[in-house]
């Protein structure tokens, strides 16, 4: 029985080696396959029963890839998150000069840039110091301004800096009148309370005088410190006021007083020269779209009138020609013609002769009426820009 | 083996081989523990010396197909493991977490020597560096991994009371 069993391991023990064997074998036959054998059987047990094997760690390797990239992608996008926010000020600062340079190619000279730094105190809100001073030309109440409108006045000037005080300030007072030149009145800021702080209000304005929301309000020119035509604000409501002969707007500011960056500082020579056509307005195109009308109404009625004189021109050398017969084109048959020919007609022609006469004479109107119709296409051309 | 243990069998089997290709190259670590070696050496010591051979035979042609350069180093390994990992399961694969824990890595170890003795992709120091540091490394990990997964896994991996 027990050789019977040890004869049965000792079988089981063989047949275990001999798989071994032949499994070691096939391993090892496999390790010794050429590459071009190799590859090909590698390759087509990962397209067939590994393929999903082969997707699984693809995929975590990716997953593992990008939670390494995580951090660093995170850093990436919180710093580009940052100078996108710095984008943004530039962007609005890059504004701001592009409308300064704007101004100040239509205001063409007089003016003196300045940049406004703001302070930090309760006072500053009312004033700021510029960087320009009487070196540059600046003077005690030299009239400041924004690409927007009105910014204030300078109070205090040092050789290098200034100091001006902004609408805000509670002693600031600049006369206005309605665009259309309606009513007139005296701006000044709106000391209420603090929901409606950093607003303007119109005082002064005659009570038959009635201004609607929207209305543009522009400095008047009156007083002799701000020059004429410079937007001050636009009309919010009215403010009922215990004043019974006079009415008070209140006004939304042309140009907000913690906007204010970069800013002209107007000369006095410059002031009192005016500002035609520095600020646009609504007035101002539709002025302009008028006069564009008219150019055009004016160029149509310039090509009508070259048109009737060149007909008449035309009618008149068919006349002439009419004397030796042939008819142009568009002109009067030779029998309806006057006879003009006098005593030419009693002398016998020769044929030929006549028939080259006026083929030559054909010849010639028909150029002369060509070169009539170009220059009518370029007096028609230029009329309309001659208008504006 | 009852077929609830064969079935509970080939369920972890088919477990540690998609841990080895998920969690693996998930944490991408320089000495990596293989599921593989533990799905070998957990089958191994359920089945007769030659069937662990050929399990670890189609298991290393299976693994090295991804390795196509070092096709059949992972395959006489993997039988080598195979057969001994069986041969020994009585000495080693007692109740015994510590020896549980020594069996996986001295099965990595042996499985790691062979491959890279065979593969003959290293040579000299590095060949060293590799036996004696990274591979007990490896082999450590492995051990750990297996540990783990006893504790976790033991109802599967338990025999079935009658």
């Amino acid at each position: 029985m027990a050789r019977a069993v040890r004869s049965s391991g000792s079988s089981s023990s063989r047949i275990d080696l001999i798989v071994l064997g032949a499994a070691a074998f096939l391993a090892l036959a496999a390790r010794g396959l050429p590459p071009n054998m190799r590859d090909p059987l590698a390759s087509s047990m990962r397209r067939t029963f590994l393929a999903p094997l082969v997707m699984l760690q693809e995929r975590a390797e990716a997953s593992r890839r990008s939670l390494l990239l995580d951090a660093d992608r995170t850093a990436i996008r919180d710093s580009v998150a940052l100078r996108a926010m710095a984008v943004s000020a530039l962007e609005s600062e890059n504004d701001r000069l592009r409308e300064l340079i704007g101004l100040g190619a239509r205001l063409k000279w007089g003016f003196i840039p300045a940049e406004a730094l703001h302070g930090r105190g309760v006072r500053d809100v009312t004033t700021m110091t510029l960087t320009a001073g009487s070196n540059a030309g600046v003077r005690r109440l030299s009239p400041v301004i924004a690409p927007e409108g009105v910014v204030g006045m300078v109070s205090t000037v040092d050789p290098t800096m200034s100091e001006a005080m902004i609408w805000t300030h509670s002693d600031f007072r600049v006369s206005a009148m309605s665009e259309d030149g309606a009513a007139f009145g005296i701006a000044q800021a709106h000391l209420g309370s603090a929901t409606t702080g950093f607003l303007m209000e119109l005082r002064g304005i005659p009570f038959r005088s009635v201004l609607k929301p929207g209305a543009q309000i522009v400095s008047s020119g009156l007083g002799g410190v701000w020059p004429r035509g410079i937007p001050i604000g636009t009309v919010l409501e009215e403010v009922k006021t215990a004043e019974g002969w006079a009415r008070t707007y209140l006004l939304r500011p042309a140009v907000p007083p913690a906007d204010v960056g970069a800013v002209m500082i107007l000369r006095n020579d410059r002031a009192t020269k005016g500002f035609e056509n520095v600020w646009s307005s609504a007035a101002a195109a539709e002025a302009a779209a008028a006069r564009i009308v008219v150019a055009g109404d004016s160029a149509a009625r310039t090509a009508a009138l070259a048109e009737a004189a060149a007909r008449r021109a035309a009618l008149d050398t068919t006349r002439r020609d009419g004397t030796v017969g042939g008819q142009i084109p568009g002109g009067l048959p030779p029998e309806l013609m006057p006879d003009t020919s006098g005593a030419q007609s009693a002398v016998p022609l020769d044929p030929d002769a006549a028939a080259r006469r006026a083929a030559a004479r054909r010849a010639a109107a028909r150029r002369d009426s060509i070169r009539r119709d170009s220059l009518e296409r370029d007096s028609t051309g230029r009329s309309p820009t001659r208008g504006i | 083996m009852t077929l609830g243990g064969t079935v509970r069998g080939v369920i972890t089997f088919l477990i540690l081989i998609l841990l080895h290709y998920t969690l693996r190259p998930l944490l991408g670590w320089r000495a990596p523990m293989d599921f593989l070696v533990l799905a070998l050496l957990l089958t191994a010591i359920r089945v007769r010396p030659a069937v662990g051979a050929v399990i670890g035979l189609v298991l290393g042609i299976v693994s090295d197909s991804l390795t196509p350069d070092a096709l059949g180093a992972g395959a006489v390994a993997m039988t080598v493991v195979g057969y001994l990992a069986s041969w020994l399961k009585a000495v080693f694969f007692a109740d015994n977490l510590a020896l549980n824990a020594f069996f996986f890595f001295l099965g990595k170890w042996i499985f790691d020597v062979i491959y890279f003795t065979v593969e003959q992709r290293l040579g000299g120091i590095e060949l060293i560096q590799q036996v004696l540091l990274w591979s007990p490394l490896s082999a450590a990990g492995t051990a750990v991994a297996g540990v783990l997964l006893l504790l976790i896994m033991r109802p599967l991996l338990e025999p079935a009371r009658a």
